[in-house]
């Protein structure tokens, strides 16, 4: 899911520590972005903002984490949304739903391991790029080599 | 943009495909998934009273039909409670009792409303099973005591009579778990305080069942589904200290004794 690649310069220690803030940042919400998944999202939003004028180590990091949010926010709302409506006998539990609920737990393990690797990657000056995401932020964040 | 695209998609086709593969298996089935939907339960219940209905006489008179379910609106207004969410179903029974079925039906029986000497005890009883309602109690009874495939067999209205009678049985004669019992009074004292109608009648009413269980000619099953009843009425009387409120009588002795008198003449006819 994960690959190190080089960025076109080599970021400092304060990039570094910026672009690993970054990943931090949607861990540190993680308990209560599990029954709002909002809150990560916005978490994140709040971090790219604040970094926007930042290098572009630091913006290109921030920019992934924020799509990762915004890719997983979707899904972590319906898990959320369906399982209301089960509480409030709206709709009832199904296999559908369990399977649902085991894949978006899946993604969202897979989401949380990638970016503590990547949290500690960063840290080290690593430049580490998510499958799809990585790809996707290379859109947004024009590097300059 | 090509690679991005082929990765988009080989990412939603992994997502979709786990999710298919996975909900291939019967989890429901395999893990022995209880669940009772409103929808069931309601069926359920509705099933139970149909019974309830066929087997025993139901009272006819509208006046006490209005009466009591006079004591329950003013309880359900001043609790944010739907009051037509909860249905009373009056029946001509000799037993002192009352108890909730599944869907959110109580049932009473002419004896009970008899054996209350005012309004306001009866309100008390009414609280108290209107409490096990929004706590879920009688289903999880239920559940616990005839099992999960039971229930639903007879929701579908694949169960005989009999099995429908065994669980009227249960409800009307055996008590709910101690903490469910403790946490209904405490909010039966809390929405009489609500409806400013004084706790204090439930404690004497419980006090009175207590003393009296031992009467060979009152047939005071209420007090066999609710054990420990001097205990409770002297918890009641406590909790009824935390509340503030300002007693307005839910009718005069008069209308009272009127109620009674229609009841009575029923009985006869």
């Amino acid at each position: 899911m994960t690959a190190n690649h080089q960025f076109y310069y080599n970021p400092d220690e304060y990039e570094s520590e910026r672009a690993s803030n970054s990943y931090l940042m949607s861990l540190a919400v993680i308990m209560v972005g599990m029954p709002l998944p909002i809150v990560n999202f916005i978490a994140s939003l709040i971090f790219y903002f604040s970094n926007r004028k930042s290098t572009d180590f630091v913006r290109w990091h921030c920019m992934q984490t924020l799509l990762a949010q915004i890719f997983i926010l979707p899904g972590n709302a319906a898990a959320v949304y369906w399982t209301i409506a089960i509480f409030t006998d709206r709709t009832s539990i199904s296999n559908i739903y369990i399977a649902y609920i085991i894949t978006i737990l899946l993604f969202n393990l897979i989401e949380f391991i990638s970016t503590i690797h990547t949290a500690i990657e960063t840290r080290k000056g690593k430049h580490i790029a998510w499958w799809f995401f990585g790809t996707l932020t290379d859109l947004f964040i024009k590097s300059k080599s | 943009m090509k690679k991005i695209t082929y990765q988009f998609f080989t990412l939603a086709a992994l997502f979709f495909g786990i999710w298919l593969l996975l909900s291939r298996i019967d989890f429901v089935k395999d893990f022995h998934i209880v669940q009772i939907t409103k929808a069931n339960e309601r069926k359920l219940g509705d099933l139970i009273l149909r019974d309830v209905k066929q087997n025993t006489g139901e009272l006819e008179s509208d006046s006490v039909k209005i009466f009591i379910n006079g004591i329950k609106k003013r309880l359900c207004t001043a609790n944010g409670i739907k009051d037509s969410s909860i249905t009373i179903d009056i029946f001509l029974n000799e037993d002192v009792n009352a108890f909730a079925l599944p869907g959110n039906h109580i049932i009473v029986y002419s004896a009970l409303i008899e054996y209350c000497k005012n309004p306001e005890e009866l309100c008390g009883v009414l609280a108290h099973e209107i409490a096990h309602i929004k706590h879920g109690d009688v289903i999880k009874k239920l559940t616990r005591e005839i099992g999960f495939s039971m229930l639903t067999t007879i929701a579908g209205g694949n169960a005989g009579g009999q099995i429908s009678r065994d669980v009227i049985k249960l409800l009307s004669s055996t008590a709910f778990d101690r903490e469910q019992e403790e946490e209904a009074d405490t909010a039966a004292v809390r929405m009489m305080a609500n409806a400013n109608i004084d706790p204090e009648y439930f404690a004497d009413l419980l006090f009175r069942l207590s003393k009296e269980k031992n009467d060979v000619p009152k047939r005071l099953e209420w007090i066999s589904t609710h054990p420990n009843s001097q205990d409770r009425s002297a918890e009641v009387l406590n909790l009824r200290k935390h509340f503030v409120f300002h007693s307005i009588p839910i009718a005069s002795n008069i209308d009272w004794k009127n109620i009674e008198n229609i009841i009575s003449e029923e009985k006869r006819n």
